[in-house]
């Protein structure tokens, strides 16, 4: 009786590559042609499945390269990286590097960040809500420790930055959007993904927000982030960017250690 | 954890129809949700989940476990499986009989196994693990099968019977994947409901399949066919109702169909009790 183990190997040899299905054929039933009749739903089940899970992850590009196209970028991704995990919320995290290299996306140079944004976008979709606060204890905070202050972000919150107009892109491809389709490609944008609440938002950021918030969710204290941000544009307004991060809880705490 | 009763009926809580079943809540026993759809940290999936839970039991199905890959049991996804049932305490927790990995690579498939005494081997094992982690017993399902192994020694209810009795796991018996088998392999499903205890099952699946190539393929995407309703009849028949429900997963129709195919596997069991106490 052949071993459990060589049986799986084989198996999963024969779904991966057609080629292999011979080696099935002493311990499954009927013959040769039925056998990779047969074998062949399994496969397609999988490549389903990935394609499915990827879809759902890259809704936006799946509607610009359209269905049919994203199908066969879906086969050809899963050809490079596989599914690893039982857990298909996972799948997908390397596709902008995967479509920046993809010979027939080339003609689409915006594609490997809108993927970018788009994972940003689906691992904000799961992360964890953010606990509510009183932003008004920011207004405590003694003038001489504000330049140290440190702030918590909502989970998932990132900043993509493109040449490419990322943010105006995803925006116009989002179910129910009834606005004006217009794309100026001349402008780059860097996008923010972030959880408001359960509902994930992408705002374009301008370079001083976008320089603050990417600094501050490295790491940085308050006053280096400002001084980045201002660097990255002059007239970067602070008190107006705070206000707004905090009203929509996307900044959902901070601390004034300065050992952190 | 809640305890549903014999006869009731449930559906698979899918997300086109998360509105509507929060905003008019139909007259149902229980939901059931794909576990790995759960393994989030937070947002409108698990928001939606808690809704659903304070309104109605919840049934938690695995599809990504793979309890019966050769290698090794994936300790990240027992361990997120773990912490979702101890967030929504389910009144059920559900796994199938197949293994969908092997190494790094998972197929996200429900593979079939060669049913045979090795393989129940393992499987006992496997089963004992995860109830021991999950702290709870667990049902297995049944497949659909599209291949078979020659080597296969026993039925899949027969293997499925004497794992229930060694590791006091329930079996989840899926009318249509025990039809679409008995189709594409040629034996008789009714005398493999002769093989289960009556005890043993702790809950039943009816979905509809699609035929292709002389090939009858298990893609919850129709109604339930005549021959499976006819089947689920001689099921209840001979172990008394148990909590059904019905899946569909491809195609997804209005929240009404749904219901009606719920509410006809409501009406099918309890003619079977009104006909059994006559």
């Amino acid at each position: 009786m052949p071993e459990l183990l060589d049986t799986q190997q084989a198996f999963a040899g024969a779904l991966q590559h057609a080629d292999e299905t011979a080696r099935t054929e002493r311990w499954l039933s009927g013959d040769a042609r039925l056998i990779e009749q047969r074998l062949a739903i399994y496969r397609a089940n999988a490549a389903a499945a990935a394609a499915k899970a990827l879809g759902a992850a890259y809704p936006v590009i799946q509607q610009v390269v359209g269905d049919e196209f994203f199908d066969g970028l879906a086969r050809a991704y899963q050809r490079v990286v596989p599914s690893t995990s039982g857990d298909l919320y996972d799948y997908g995290a390397a596709f902008a590097g995967f479509v920046a290299e993809f010979p027939h996306t080339q003609s689409l140079p915006y594609l490997p960040d809108l993927a970018r944004l788009e994972w940003a976008v689906h691992r904000a979709y799961g992360a964890a809500d953010a606990p509510t606060w009183d932003g008004r204890a920011l207004a405590q905070v003694e003038p001489a420790q504000q330049a140290a202050l440190r702030f918590d972000w909502a989970a998932g919150t990132a900043v993509v930055d493109s040449r490419f107009p990322i943010a105006r892109i995803w925006l116009i491809h989002q179910p129910g959007f009834d606005g004006e389709f217009s794309v100026d490609w001349s402008v780059g944008e860097s996008a923010l993904a972030a959880r408001e609440g359960f509902r994930v938002v992408v705002r374009a950021l301008g370079a001083g927000d976008a320089a603050f918030i990417a600094g501050s969710l490295a790491g940085a204290a308050l006053g280096p982030a400002a001084e980045k941000a201002l660097a990255a544009d002059p007239s970067f307004d602070l008190g107006q960017l705070l206000g707004r991060l905090v009203a929509s809880n996307v900044i959902c705490g901070f601390n004034t250690d300065k050992d952190e | 954890m809640t305890n549903l009763p014999d006869l009731t009926v449930g559906i698979g809580l899918r997300q086109p129809h998360y509105r509507e079943v929060f905003e008019r809540p139909p007259a149902l026993g229980f939901l059931e949700v794909h576990s790995e759809n759960f393994f989030l940290d937070g947002g409108a999936a698990m928001h939606a989940l808690e809704r659903a839970r304070a309104a109605y039991p919840i049934s938690l199905h695995g599809v990504g476990l793979s309890l019966g890959s050769a290698d090794a049991l994936a300790p990240a996804h027992l361990a997120k499986l773990k912490r979702l049932v101890d967030l929504v305490e389910p009144a059920l927790v559900s796994e199938h009989l197949s293994w969908g990995s092997l190494g790094a690579r998972h197929f996200n498939d429900l593979l079939p196994m060669p049913h045979t005494r090795e393989v129940l081997a393992l499987l006992s094992e496997r089963v004992d693990r995860v109830q021991s982690v999950l702290n709870r017993a667990i049902l297995i399902e049944n497949v659909s099968a599209y291949v078979a192994y020659r080597h296969t020694d026993m039925t899949e209810t027969a293997l499925l019977a004497e794992l229930a009795r060694r590791t006091g796991c329930k079996v989840l018996l899926d009318i249509n994947n025990l039809y679409v088998n008995a189709v594409n392999f040629g034996f008789d499903p009714v005398a493999c409901l002769a093989e289960l205890p009556p005890d043993a099952i702790g809950e039943m699946h009816l979905a509809g399949h699609t035929a292709a190539d002389g090939c009858l393929i298990d893609t919850h995407g129709t109604r339930v066919c005549a021959e499976v309703w006819a089947l689920f009849e001689e099921a209840c028949r001979r172990f008394g109702p148990k909590p059904t429900l019905i899946e569909w997963d491809t195609d997804l129709p209005t929240l009404d169909v749904l219901l009606d195919e719920a509410a006809t596997a409501s009406s099918i069991a309890h003619r079977t009790v009104e006909v059994a106490h006559a």
